[in-house]
């Protein structure tokens, strides 16, 4: 494909993908710019600023209340926890799952799908009477929690997928050389498919960063992240510009996410089906 | 999934290395059902006293006319939201160059609407979609155009469709994108020397590679779009005149109502969908692992 000489009609192509490319680009990105224009403009009647203006009133806003401030202490805490518990579950299972036969592991992949595809809303009720008989409503922990329902299975399904290319040789001579399976897994294991930690945590981040509907019905008083922070900014009159503030600080942390596993990503892994 | 069974270790004992999954697993997701499937035979007032009422939730819901109504455009929805997401991300990860600045910048572009949370998602595109200041509003009246998705279903339509494919199109291209990077060139020389046409390559060199990830995106895709809530309900809230009511937003209105006997019922239903759609796709990938491995002997 690339050796092939760079003919009209070749060229042609690579121009139209360019072309494509860069529309899709656009359609992706205008949205954002609204955004960011936004959150520079003082969207409300204020006695000192002119409306529609360029201004800083909106950051200057999230910072002056603890509500909008704390939601992103918040938010960081119950990804990071919910990112970690994943994870260290997920790691033993998708082994399990990759190197051994079981009565039953048939099964486990059908019970994955299903909670993958739970719909939040199918479980808030119970998850908040739940929760709050042991006290885990208003809590990053609560949160951190209920989204492993979605997130486990992706990530024993994206782990099993590298664990799965690592040849089982390695295990085998380890074992030999007289390794346990924890001083295996942490010394040569996880070297090996760092990449697909770093590929699942992007997808748990992913999905947990921006979940609405557990969020809310586990934070009722406090506890609230970012989503939820605001929520409680949609009312009557509302400041747009302040949300789309927010929305904008939300985007940072996710913005250095995709940063450290662009490579990653862009090397490319496989899913097995 | 698990497809080398002859490379793997026979040993119950594995199932040790399972439990801290499932143990999670079993405390957010099993208990939580069987608590609503408790529930969903109970007309409920408060949580202590509530009155046995067998099947009549479900009796009840089956039969609304709403109900169907909602499944309907629930199927309708996520079958516009396929058909445009999968092919479309396919295609873009297809043009995508398979180095360069260029092309991890676009990805990383392509992957920023996934990381923007849902509730602001209809914000954008409202304030954008705004006549007095948003950019697109003011383009499309330039243009003469009327974009009313206030008032008009087909216009709430089409924004919760592009909206929704602004959302994950970023998700179909990186899986397909992740995918077609594992592929190597020498396979791509082998079908220019057999003199493959374009459309061979993909159908017999790239699309095989793909499976995997395309179950994936599919099965992501179908769900979260047939169950949209957040954003369909900030859009238009189910309007106009319910036309944007899916199955999720009626599941919505009568937590709310704190109506705990219906919605239970309803959750069960809507779960025993997920079970099928799950057993389904389950069915699929069997067939076609037992199909590539046969072509593999």
């Amino acid at each position: 494909m690339m050796v092939s000489p760079a003919t009209t009609g070749a060229k042609a192509k690579s121009a139209f993908a360019v072309v494509f490319l860069i529309l899709v680009a656009l359609f992706i990105a205008m949205p954002f710019v609204q955004m960011l224009v936004l959150s520079f403009t003082s969207t409300l009647h204020r006695d000192d600023i002119v409306q529609w203006q360029y201004s800083l009133i909106n950051f200057r806003n999230i910072l002056g209340s603890p509500v909008l401030s704390g939601s992103i202490v918040n938010s960081i805490a119950y990804v990071t926890l919910n990112v970690v518990i994943t994870i260290l579950v997920a790691l033993p299972a998708a082994y399990a799952l990759s190197r051994y036969r079981f009565t039953g592991d048939k099964h486990i992949f059908l019970l994955l799908i299903a909670f993958r595809i739970t719909p939040p809303v199918v479980l808030t009720l119970p998850v908040f009477i739940l929760f709050s008989k042991v006290g885990l409503v208003n809590s990053p922990v609560g949160i951190a929690l209920v989204h492993c329902v979605f997130n486990i299975p992706i990530a024993i399904w994206i782990l099993e997928s590298f664990i799965s290319a690592v040849p089982k040789e390695l295990d085998e001579t380890a074992f030999i050389d007289g390794y346990s399976l924890p001083q295996f897994a942490v010394r040569q294991l996880l070297p090996l498919i760092a990449p697909g930690v770093g590929v699942t945590a992007f997808f748990c981040f992913m999905f947990s960063w921006v979940e609405v509907v557990f969020a809310r019905i586990l934070t009722v008083t406090g506890g609230k992240p970012i989503t939820m922070a605001i929520n409680t900014l949609y009312g009557f009159r509302t400041d747009i510009g302040l949300v789309m503030a927010m929305t904008l600080v939300s985007l940072i942390p996710g913005l250095a996410v995709i940063y450290f596993v662009r490579n990653h990503i862009a090397k490319g892994f496989i899913v097995r089906s | 999934m698990a497809a080398n069974d002859h490379l793997r270790t026979k040993s119950n004992a594995a199932w040790w290395l399972l439990a801290p999954a499932l143990g999670v697993l079993a405390f957010v997701g099993v208990l939580p059902l069987l608590t609503i499937f408790n529930y969903s035979f109970f007309d409920i007032f408060t949580l202590e006293t509530r009155f046995w009422v067998g099947t009549e939730w479900y009796r009840e819901i089956l039969s609304s006319q709403r109900f169907v109504e909602s499944l309907a455009r629930s199927l309708l929805f996520s079958a516009i939201v396929l058909s445009i997401q999968i092919p479309l991300g396919i295609f873009i990860a297809l043009l995508l160059p398979r180095q360069g600045r260029f092309r991890t910048l676009m990805l990383m572009l392509l992957a920023l609407p996934l990381m923007v949370p849902w509730n602001t998602v209809p914000s954008m595109w409202v304030s954008f979609l705004g006549n007095s200041n948003g950019f697109g509003g003011q383009t499309l009246a330039f243009l003469g155009l009327d974009f009313d998705y206030k008032f008009n279903a087909v216009h709430t339509w089409i924004l919760l469709v592009a909206m929704d494919t602004w959302h994950w199109i970023g998700l179909v291209v990186i899986l397909c994108y992740s995918s077609l990077s594992t592929i190597s060139p020498a396979y791509y020389q082998a079908a220019a020397i057999d003199g493959a046409k374009r459309l061979q390559v993909f159908r017999f060199v790239e699309l095989p590679k793909m499976t995997g990830v395309l179950m994936m995106a599919l099965l992501l895709r179908f769900m979260d779009s047939f169950m949209i809530y957040t954003e369909a309900f900030r859009v238009n809230a189910g309007g106009p005149n319910h036309l944007t009511s899916f199955l999720s937003l009626d599941l919505g209105e009568e937590i709310a109502a704190y109506d705990y006997g219906p919605a239970a019922a309803r959750s069960i239903i809507y779960f025993l969908i997920v079970l099928l759609v799950a057993w389904a796709f389950k069915t699929i990938m069997n067939i076609h692992q037992s199909q590539t491995s046969r072509g593999a002997q």
